[in-house]
């Protein structure tokens, strides 16, 4: 018999625990901590020591319509950001997925947008927005259209948002759902030729089918980012003009950095991060079904 | 053979005008950068002006940009190293032993909203002496580094056959020796993957470093800052910081790109 | 000769002073501002002749404040100076200890107003370094071309907007974006008679208050920029210099830029800067300390830092920055050197000499919990420039801000103290 060691033994539990325990100390401490002080009145512009306060940070945050309203714009933009995505980048992915010349080139221009640095990315973004003397509205006067404010309108400010959010990360779909097509196997795709199916057929019932899990893995990503979206919004609009463009997680940020308020900000982390988890669950659970 | 000719041509400009969109904005950025201050803010907007390098004589003569960029190059490797040798034995034992509970544990780090972190990492990071030291900035961006670190690197070993190790072991090495010995040389694309890839993201990382970094660990992200004050934003500036932010990031995913291609598809299609 | 001497002696000094085992070293905070970039370039100025070591870090001032509050609340910070912003921070600040008292610093220098706000009980805990005041930067070519004069009053000012305003031009700009625009929106109220803050209650729901409200957003909505509830000055600063503005009422503290033809296409000759005009209750602009610095309370190098604040507020260093970099210091003296003033553009001292006389020393509301009170106060202005103040629904807005100010007050202890 071979004699086995301890560290054999117990290989899977010594394996991860480094890891394990690095995620448990960064982790766990903070997250216990934001719990502890959403229940608190911590308040750094009053100068007065925390004070347990049960749920009265809940009721005060609850009651403020700017904080129902940025969890209504969270949503909104990351069902919008993400649903838009997802629809150009499997277009996408399904138009590239033959073989041609450059396709390589194509791929690595698909790569650009993504690895390109957030906060420099909305700097850009902004001049090119500027109501005045940026970019984006020359190009609607030279059109023959009427100039739009972009990130400067309370109403426009969402979608031109969602727009850069879209340049950004429909091409991380593209590339996953590209993937995923070629990973697809050819048998039913040869059946389905022999009995003579269309080719709207062919995508309809087995291309799309087939890379669903793909299309979903891809939309759960992006939704998980999505409502966690920061430094875009900090660097291009801080939630203006007014509360315009204020996330979950703008609000989060100037309740602990710009107001102080401690207990408070913990309160919108909080319901955030079930936001967060709620929809991940969701997705998860789609996938779940759609692999019958 | 017509239709062919008009499918074809109808494919390439759709191609070519997907590539337009997506350069544009990096196009923009860059020819800005040469552009005076003039120029950059003047209507209609200019494509042709006489460039000027004096942006990035600011960016690199008047302030600290190379440090800055030593900095963010050192946080990036550290992190990413760091994690590389927690992660990949846990990668390994999830893909192995099937441990999915540890996984999801291990990727909820990534559904924490960033901000809830900082407070509490201030407090232990002052208490502990560790403020603006490169140690603090490490640890937080292994943070990000660590789930991308596992979320490749499990589907990674799950795709490698078991009988490589299993030989291995019948000839009398443990476990433990035939992931270091037979496993780990195997899995040089994965790494190199899960390496750029979490690179990327600890290089990007803005929300992490605007709190814990200070002068002496400043982050290239935190320093396009530098260039708005208290009256003046000075355009050309931050355009030429945004170009040296993004270059080594691109010149990375050029050089890698095959393998960032698979990472960021590898844990979606494999899920 | 006698150059090399001295460089000599510098470098055996700095040689000495490095040597010395027990050198200090102290750690100074300083903001993305004109002053600090001055400070930057003579520190080694100040290590060489007091041997204490400088380390310096520079932030753009809402990532200062940041900074600031955060390693002072979570109680163990390592700053020892400190550029401070007194009406956005002091109060906050004082209330939790974070500054140490300055007992020792000759204040005689500093008008009785600027150290009012940064001053509790007999003690002072902040030194002023800079000032600003509102003044109107107009376009001397446009108006010159419409025959119109500087527009003095307010119903100048409309007229003269009116004229113009173009499809290419903008009439008026002023911050229309919420929060910077409480600051700049103050003048219009005190010049309609109404003010932010009165005993301690908020009072902008007030009938001048509204009339200001409803005028800075006519205003502001019929001729300002497009997007211009979204602007602060840095948006409208290019604006500005792209030659799309005729009038701007911002602070004093953008003269020098937009008249610098390497980052203006309006030649200098055609930017002209006046005092703010007068409304309907006189003319009391805004001047204030915007810019302050301070030791912290937890500093372990106290005589260092009183060293270097000494050093770094002096009036040598005042008077330099106002002669050289046309810096608006708070000190009095430099404004009464002749040699220094010869240097100054006398746009910047008539409008100080004018807004010293007659101007508040407040622009925005008084209190810890300033941050969050200017966004309330932003959501009442920009619904205003959103109907061009026609808005039927503004009083009702300005009712709940005030609600949601007094209760800010109340949280902190403020409410109904002076």
């Amino acid at each position: 018999m071979i004699r086995t060691g301890f560290v054999e033994r117990n290989l899977r539990i010594l394996f991860p625990l480094p890891a394990v325990a690095f995620v448990m100390v960064m982790m766990l401490f903070p997250v216990l901590y934001t719990l502890f002080l959403s229940f608190t009145n911590w308040n750094l512009t009053s100068g007065m020591p925390l004070k347990w306060v049960w749920l009265r940070s809940y009721g005060r945050v609850f009651a403020e319509p700017r904080f129902l309203e940025a969890l209504g714009r969270t949503i909104v933009f990351t069902l919008s950001a993400v649903t838009l995505e997802t629809f150009l980048g499997t277009t996408v992915a399904l138009v590239l997925n033959r073989e041609f010349a450059g396709k390589g080139l194509v791929k690595l221009l698909l790569l650009l947008p993504l690895v390109a640095t957030p906060v420099a990315v909305g700097i850009v973004f902004n001049l090119f927005y500027d109501p005045t003397i940026g970019l984006a509205n020359w190009v609607l006067t030279s059109l023959g259209l009427a100039k739009s404010n972009w990130v400067s309108g309370a109403s426009t400010v969402l979608p031109s948002l969602i727009l850069v959010d879209v340049w950004q990360w429909t091409p991380m779909i593209s590339l996953i759902v590209l993937a995923g097509l070629a990973g697809l196997s050819a048998e039913p795709y040869e059946s389905a030729r022999v009995d003579g199916a269309t080719e709207a057929q062919i995508l309809r019932l087995i291309t799309l089918p087939m890379a669903m899990p793909t299309i979903i893995t891809a939309m759960t990503l992006r939704t998980v980012d999505g409502l966690k979206t920061f430094d875009i919004i900090y660097a291009m609009t801080g939630g203006g003009p007014g509360y315009a463009s204020e996330t979950l997680n703008i609000l989060g940020y100037k309740y602990s950095f710009e107001y102080f308020r401690m207990g408070q900000s913990s309160v919108v982390l909080v319901v955030l991060f079930l936001v967060v988890l709620a929809a991940s669950l969701g997705i998860m659970k789609l996938r779940g079904q759609s692999e019958f | 053979m017509k239709r062919g000719i008009i499918a074809r041509s109808a494919f390439l400009t759709i191609v070519i005008l997907a590539a337009l969109v997506l350069l544009f904005p990096f196009f923009w950025m860059l020819s800005s950068s040469f552009k005076t201050q003039v120029d950059i803010i003047s209507w209609p907007p200019k494509f042709l002006f006489s460039p000027t390098l004096q942006n990035y004589q600011r960016v690199f003569g008047e302030q600290d940009f190379l440090r800055y960029f030593l900095n963010s190059t050192i946080i990036g490797i550290s992190s990413v190293g760091v994690s590389l040798v927690l992660g990949l034995p846990a990668a390994y034992s999830i893909a192995r032993f099937s441990q999915k509970r540890l996984s999801v544990f291990i990727l909820v780090a990534r559904l924490m909203p960033g901000i809830s972190f900082l407070m509490p990492w201030y407090i232990i990071f002052s208490r502990l002496g560790l403020m603006d030291s490169y140690t603090a900035l490490i640890l937080s961006h292994m943070l990000i580094a660590l789930p991308v670190v596992v979320w490749i690197m499990s589907s990674y070993f799950a795709s490698v056959p078991r009988e490589m190790e299993e030989s291995a072991m019948v000839d009398g090495a443990t476990r433990q020796r035939a992931f270091m010995s037979i496993i780990l040389p195997l899995s040089g694309p994965g790494i190199v993957t899960a390496t750029t890839l979490s690179f990327i993201f600890s290089w990007n990382n803005f929300m992490f470093s605007q709190v814990l970094s200070m002068e002496r660990t400043k982050t290239l992200p935190i320093a396009v800052y530098n260039f708005v004050s208290y009256a003046e934003v000075d355009w050309g500036a931050v355009m030429a910081v945004a170009v040296a932010i993004m270059t080594p990031a691109i010149i990375l995913t050029m050089i890698f790109q095959k393998y960032v291609v698979k990472g960021l598809t590898m844990g979606a299609v494999k899920g | 000769m006698r150059r090399k001497a001295i460089l000599a002696l510098v470098v055996a000094l700095a040689i000495v002073a490095t040597a010395t085992a027990q050198q200090k070293e102290i750690r100074v905070l300083l903001a993305n501002h004109p002053y600090g970039d001055l400070l930057k370039s003579a520190i080694p100025e100040f290590e060489a002749s007091s041997g204490i070591k400088v380390n310096l870090e520079q932030y753009q001032e809402g990532q200062l404040s940041t900074k600031l509050a955060t390693e002072f609340a979570t109680g163990s910070s390592t700053v020892d100076v400190f550029m401070t912003r007194p009406l956005q921070e002091t109060k906050m600040f004082y209330k939790n200890g974070w500054y140490q008292p300055l007992a020792s610093y000759d204040f005689a220098d500093f008008p009785k107003a600027s150290l009012g706000l940064v001053s509790f009980g007999s003690k002072t805990y902040v030194v002023p370094i800079v000032t600003e005041w509102q003044v109107l930067y107009y376009r001397i070519d446009l108006l010159k071309k419409a025959g119109l004069a500087v527009p003095t009053t307010f119903a100048d000012l409309e007229a003269a907007a009116k004229r113009l305003n173009s499809a290419d031009v903008a009439g008026f700009a002023s911050r229309g974006k919420g929060n910077p625009a409480v600051t700049q929106m103050s003048s219009f109220l005190y010049n309609y008679g109404g003010t932010y803050l009165d005993k301690g209650k908020a009072v902008f729901n007030s009938k001048a208050a509204l009339d200001a409200i409803r005028f800075y957003g006519k205003m502001l909505g019929t001729y300002g920029p497009a997007g211009v509830t979204a602007m602060s000055w840095d948006n409208i600063m290019p604006v500005f210099q792209a030659g799309k503005i005729a009038m701007w009422t911002d602070a004093s503290v953008f003269y020098s830029q937009i008249v610098d033809p390497a980052k203006s296409q309006v030649p200098a000759e055609s930017v002209g800067i006046a005092n703010f005009p007068a409304g309907p209750k006189g003319n009391t602009p805004f001047i204030v300390v915007s810019w302050g610095m301070a030791i912290s309370k937890k500093t372990k190098s106290l005589d260092a830092a009183q060293t270097f604040l000494a050093w770094a507020t002096s009036a040598d260093m005042a008077k330099r920055a106002l002669g050289n970099q046309q810096i608006t210091v708070a000190r009095n003296s430099p404004w009464l050197d002749k040699a220094v003033l010869a240097k100054v553009n006398p746009g910047l001292i008539e409008t100080r000499a004018y807004a010293a006389k007659n101007g508040v020393p407040f622009d925005r509301p008084y209190m810890s919990a300033v941050g969050e009170a200017r966004d309330r106060i932003g959501e009442v202005i920009i619904e205003s420039i959103n109907t061009k103040g026609e808005s039927a629904n503004l009083e009702k807005k300005a009712n709940d801000m005030v609600v949601k100010v007094n209760e800010l007050l109340e949280d902190t202890g403020e409410y109904g103290v002076q």
